[in-house]
């Protein structure tokens, strides 16, 4: 499927920021089974300085400065972006998520840094407790994986208001509330936890419009959702808040150990008082 | 037998008589196995036993006195009177020969090369994981391994300070118990040891022939200069910040090596270049010593909490590799599951064997190695493998295994289990035994030592000194200090000394004449400002307490006195809510003496002098970089806590009044050595500023307070007398006109006297002429607003007729002249702070997206 992506990001500032710096992750990674057919990022008001260079996990990452005073920020992403991504049909021929350490050859080195775990996705004893449900002895990596995905999708709640960017991962598994990010974040804990390699997924989603309204703009969304190793099929896509394994209405932007190292925007100000944020994503399939 | 031991009994000097080392399996650095004494302590030993009991009393209460005075301690913001974690320094150095120091100096060196080896390795291909020579897993679960850092690499490389805390087992062999490679970790604390310490017994020092240290330093700064590319370089030593525990260290380090102390506030980016704020505007910087947490450095890239240095100098950083030192992200290195892994690591990187190992640890996320621990729990420590802190004495205790009940082991082992990659398990080893000097002579104390290494232009040097504290070997493998106490490290030289040469005087090759301004951080400007603002203030509360104290001293005094006295007071006091009490008769003896109490010690109110000496000593702090080891010393008894103001806060009246000239005698003997000692540049200018800006609002306020509105004359002349003693103004008065007190006269002296260093003219000129010296960074030829109110405000002063003010019964006249002042004051004091101390550029704050989709 070929998608047509605006991602529109508007910052608006009580008071006017006297110099602002951001790091962006719009621009859209190359990816097995995804070609980048095109894509511009614009910013206004024009930054000072721009700079673009690859982060430490292959990211293309946007790095700008805003000298002159300003009260708003626009962001404004569009790519176009076709996605061919085959899932594995059999899950359950992986190899065995307890028999990693024993694999003649190992795990590929750039694998290795995913089976660690980061700031965002510490696991408790708890959690690796509810993690080892779907990983019996020698279970098959990707079929335990799916397992907790559905488990995730079913045993929590999606609530905007539960949870914001700091609340830990220890609280969303007590409160069975969160987003996207918080669901993601738990299955990554969950998986290291028993050191099966896994890492963070930024992207967008095709949503499809309640059943006879059609599709209103700026109402699809960015994204987030993990992908798990497995020796024979490399990496495979999970998405945990919709229960699913990822087929092709899922667009990937960044890859990283945790949202930490893939955050959108994420930027320091000097001034500008209280601050709103407004997003609006549209995926649009091309015929 | 029998015969040989009173042979070493007689060696024994008499000090050490009653010196006996812990127990059997110990190795005391004093004292041989046979309870002869080493060679190397034997100089130092004798020195010390040579002297009188009462000589050597005196000396460690120097000793005491000195470390008290230079402020050495952890935190410059503890209540010196809650002795916790007071710094000590021990009489009895460490002494370390040269020929151990030489085995030492070598083994150190080579761990800098390897740890320097492997920094450049992981944060560029990576070689060393992927050959298994380190366990990726180790490295990439540190979280001071900094991903935003790769690819980054100065060219010189990323370690340029090293330190090793060092311990000596039963076995006589020294071992590494930590290392610290993210900082030049409380190497401050080691100079101002020596320099102290050398102050009281540096005639032992000389005796023992012990090596010093400034050909280190001189050696260590000269290559930060070569470093930076520049001759005449502008290096910064970034801190935390005063509220951080090695706040003096970081201080004093930059005090000696003549380095500017910033803070990340100081600092900003500006595309790929960092630069310093400074009252001139911005200015570039060529080298930074980082005294901060690498991850604190940049909340733009790394933790996004962190706020120790400017936003984006990740970004400078990559552009100019060599602008950081150490590199950012160099504590990884320090991991302690590393060592274990080190041998192999330094055979392979530098083809040597490594000299000095270190304590046996256990990495928990090596599988087999866990195994073996789970199954034999028992005694082992279990602790972080990554603490972050080099703060010496400091370090975080671990989990001891011994005293856990069942369902407490079982949660540990699944700790383990889960979380292994992070930490290790340590076995207990020894620690040797040193003298320390107590009342009773000499015990035997185990320590452990910490020696540091700098890159130099040869290549690694190792200071010929360091730290050592006494530890608790039961609680972990590591300087873990409980009490606090230091002892100097002395390395014995076995040749001649050359001549020495201390940094705090640049040799004539290196001194340049300069004249121009050295540059002032914008905050720098703003501490000292309000160090002369609270410095007056304190002086003017506590004349105002002292002249109301007086006047209920003298009984013989009219009533008027007492009355004008009290509505001094009460001006400075916040109004009474307390409608409910009864008010005292004006003069009533009492109630003056509680109004004095409430102004000494009460909580409420701006301007007691609790909180005056709190905000003094405070801003002290901040601008210390600043200000003469003299000044300093000065200003120490208004530190809180202190026995003087603990003192002056529970005297009774008349003792107050002692102590009040105690305290006026202080603030004098600062004033006087800020005249007679700092240099006439901006620092100087604000400090002067703020202080002439306090006196002239004091004055103004007395001057409405007791005139407006009018009173009889016998009050009036009452009142003229109290201001004349507030304003020290008595005995000019007097000289000059030989009446009694008279408002005009009074009046001219006060207001417009320009040559009485205590008139409202002076401080308007003085205010004015140090504003035109100033850099003035607004564009256009209008006035700044701090210099039209500046004006403004002189030109109503001169143009005021006195003659006709004092002759207005209804004092409008100079409630409107004191208004206009008293409104005008503050709005100067905060156009000057608007003008020049970036009140503008508050605190970053940092934004983020969340990714918030609707399922």
């Amino acid at each position: 499927m070929i998608f047509d992506i605006s991602h529109r990001t508007l910052f608006r500032y009580s008071a006017p920021v006297a110099q602002s710096q951001h790091v962006v992750h719009m621009s859209p990674r190359q990816v097995d089974g995804q070609t980048i057919r095109n894509h511009s990022l614009l910013i206004e008001p024009a930054p000072a300085n721009r700079s673009s260079f690859d982060d430490a996990f292959g990211n293309p990452v946007v790095m700008i400065d805003i000298e002159m005073p300003h009260k708003e920020l626009v962001l404004h992403a569009r790519s176009s972006i076709e996605t061919r991504r085959v899932p594995p049909k059999d899950l359950a021929s992986s190899s065995a998520w307890d028999g990693l350490d024993d694999r003649k050859g190992g795990i590929d080195f750039d694998v290795v840094q995913f089976r660690c775990v980061s700031r965002m996705t510490t696991p408790s004893l708890a959690i690796a407790d509810y993690a080892r449900q779907s990983f019996p002895p020698e279970g098959p990596i990707l079929q335990g994986a799916f397992d907790l995905t559905k488990r995730i999708y079913r045993d929590f709640t999606f609530d905007a208001t539960a949870t914001d960017i700091s609340t830990p991962i220890t609280e969303v598994f007590e409160t069975r509330r969160g987003v996207c990010q918080d669901f993601a974040h738990l299955a990554l804990a969950s998986l290291r936890a028993l050191r099966i390699p896994a890492r963070y997924i930024s992207g967008y989603i095709l949503t499809s419009p309640p059943p006879g309204k059609s599709k209103l703009q700026g109402t699809d969304a960015s994204h987030a959702w993990i992908s798990v190793w497995a020796p024979e099929t490399g990496w495979v896509d999970f998405d945990p808040t919709n229960g699913v394994v990822v087929g092709n209405a899922h667009v990937t932007i960044a890859h990283g150990r945790d949202y930490d190292d893939v955050s959108p925007i994420s930027g320091v100000l000097i001034g500008g008082g209280e601050h709103t944020v407004t997003v609006g994503v549209d995926v649009v399939p091309t015929p | 037998m029998t015969v040989t031991a009173p042979s070493i009994a007689a060696e024994i000097p008499e000090i050490m008589s009653a010196y006996r080392p812990l127990g059997a399996g110990s190795y005391d650095e004093c004292i041989d196995q046979s309870g002869a004494l080493r060679p190397a302590w034997r100089s130092m030993i004798t020195s010390i036993d040579a002297m009188s009991p009462a000589e050597r009393a005196d000396r460690a209460r120097r000793m005491d006195r000195r470390v008290r005075d230079t402020g050495i301690a952890y935190d410059i913001f503890a209540d010196p009177s809650k002795g916790a974690q007071r710094w000590q320094l021990d009489l009895v150095p460490f002494i370390l020969s040269s020929s151990e120091w030489r085995l030492l100096e070598q083994a150190l060196v080579q761990r800098a090369r390897l740890f320097d080896r492997l920094l450049a390795d992981l944060y560029s291909t990576q070689d060393t994981m992927r050959r298994g020579l380190v366990p990726p897993e180790l490295i990439f679960s540190d979280p001071a391994f900094l991903r935003p850092c790769e690819t980054v690499l100065p060219s010189a490389g990323p370690l340029q300070f090293y330190a090793a805390d060092l311990a000596r087992g039963a076995d006589g062999q020294w071992r590494v118990i930590d290392n610290h490679t993210e900082t030049n970790a409380g190497i401050g604390f080691a100079l101002a040891n020596r320099v102290v310490h050398t102050h009281v017994a540096g005639d032992i020092f000389k005796a023992a022939n012990g090596v010093r240290l400034s050909a280190y330093f001189q050696a260590m700064q000269s290559a930060l200069t070569a470093h930076s590319g520049r001759d005449n370089a502008r290096i910064a030593l970034l801190t935390p910040g005063p509220h951080h525990e090695d706040y003096f260290s970081h201080a004093y380090l930059a005090r000696y090596l003549g380095y500017l102390l910033v803070e990340g506030n100081d600092l900003r980016t500006k595309g790929t270049q960092v630069y310093l704020k400074t009252l001139e505007g911005l200015k570039d910087v060529d080298l930074i010593v980082r005294c901060v947490d690498g991850r604190a450095i940049d909340p733009l890239e790394l933790d996004p909490g962190g706020f120790d240095g400017p936003a984006g100098l990740l970004r400078v950083w990559r552009k100019s590799p060599h602008l950081i030192v150490n590199a950012v992200g160099s504590a990884v290195v320090q991991n302690r599951g590393l060592g274990g892994y080190l041998p192999a690591l330094c055979k392979d990187m530098l083809g040597e064997d490594l000299l000095l190992a270190d304590a046996p640890r256990t990495w928990l996320g090596d599988a087999a190695g866990r195994k073996r621990i789970l199954q034999n729990l028992d005694g082992v420590v279990i602790r972080k493998a990554q603490e972050g802190t080099g703060r010496p004495g400091q370090a975080a205790l671990g989990h001891n295994t011994r005293a856990l009940d069942a369902s407490a082991r079982a949660i540990l082992e699944q700790d383990i289990a889960l979380h292994g990659a992070r930490l290790v398990a340590e076995e207990k080893i020894g620690f040797s035994t040193a003298p320390i000097f107590t009342r009773d002579g000499l015990v035997p104390r185990p320590f452990a030592v910490r020696l540091f290494v700098a890159r130099t232009a040869t290549g690694y040097q190792a200071m010929p000194g360091g730290l050592a504290m006494s530890v608790d070997p039961d609680r972990a493998v590591a300087l873990t200090a409980p009490d606090g106490h230091t002892r100097d490290v002395w390395v014995l030289s076995d040749t001649e000394q050359a001549p020495h040469v201390s940094l705090w005087r640049p040799t004539v090759e290196n001194a340049r004449v300069q004249r121009s301004q050295r540059v002032i951080q914008s905050r720098v400007a703003d501490d000292l400002f309000w160090l002369g603002r609270y410095c007056e203030r304190a002086d003017w509360t506590m004349r105002v307490v002292r002249s109301a104290l007086r006047r209920v001293e003298e009984d013989s005094g009219p009533a008027t006195g007492r009355r004008a006295a009290r509505r001094c007071l009460e001006m400075l006091l916040p109004v009474d809510k307390d409608a409910k009490r009864p008010t005292p008769p004006a003069a009533d003896d009492a109630e003056i003496e509680r109004l004095s109490a409430l102004l000494v010690s009460g909580k409420t109110g701006l301007r007691t002098l609790d909180r005056t000496f709190s905000g003094l000593f405070r801003v002290a702090n901040l601008a210390r970089d600043r200000l003469s080891h003299e000044a300093w010393q000065t200003l120490t008894k208004f530190r809180p806590g202190d026995t003087w103001a603990s003192a002056l806060g529970k005297a009774a009246p008349v003792a107050t009044l002692d102590f009040l000239e105690e305290g006026l005698a202080g603030i004098a003997a600062f004033n006087g050595l800020m005249h007679e000692n700092m240099t006439r540049n901006f620092g100087w200018s604000f400090l002067d500023m703020g202080r002439r800006l306090e006196r002239a609002y004091n004055l103004c306020e007395a001057i409405h307070t007791l005139f407006v509105p009018a009173t009889d004359a016998e009050d009036e002349a009452s009142s003229l007398m109290l201001l004349l003693e507030l304003a020290d103004s008595f005995i000019t008065y007097r000289s000059r006109y030989r009446l009694d007190p008279m408002l005009p006269l009074v009046l001219d002296l006060l207001l417009l006297d320009e040559s009485n260093p205590r008139s409202l003219a002076y401080q308007l000129i003085a205010i004015s002429s140090h504003m035109a010296g100033l850099p003035d960074n607004k564009q256009g030829s209008s006035l700044s607003e701090d210099r039209r109110l500046g004006l403004a405000l002189l030109t109503s002063t001169r143009l005021a007729d006195v003659a006709a003010i004092a002759q207005d019964s209804e004092r409008e006249l100079l409630a409107k002249l004191m208004d206009e002042h008293l409104d005008s004051l503050p709005e100067l004091s905060n156009a000057v702070a608007r003008h020049y101390f970036n009140l503008m550029d508050d605190v970053p704050q940092r934004v983020h997206t969340r990714v918030d989709p609707r399922p």
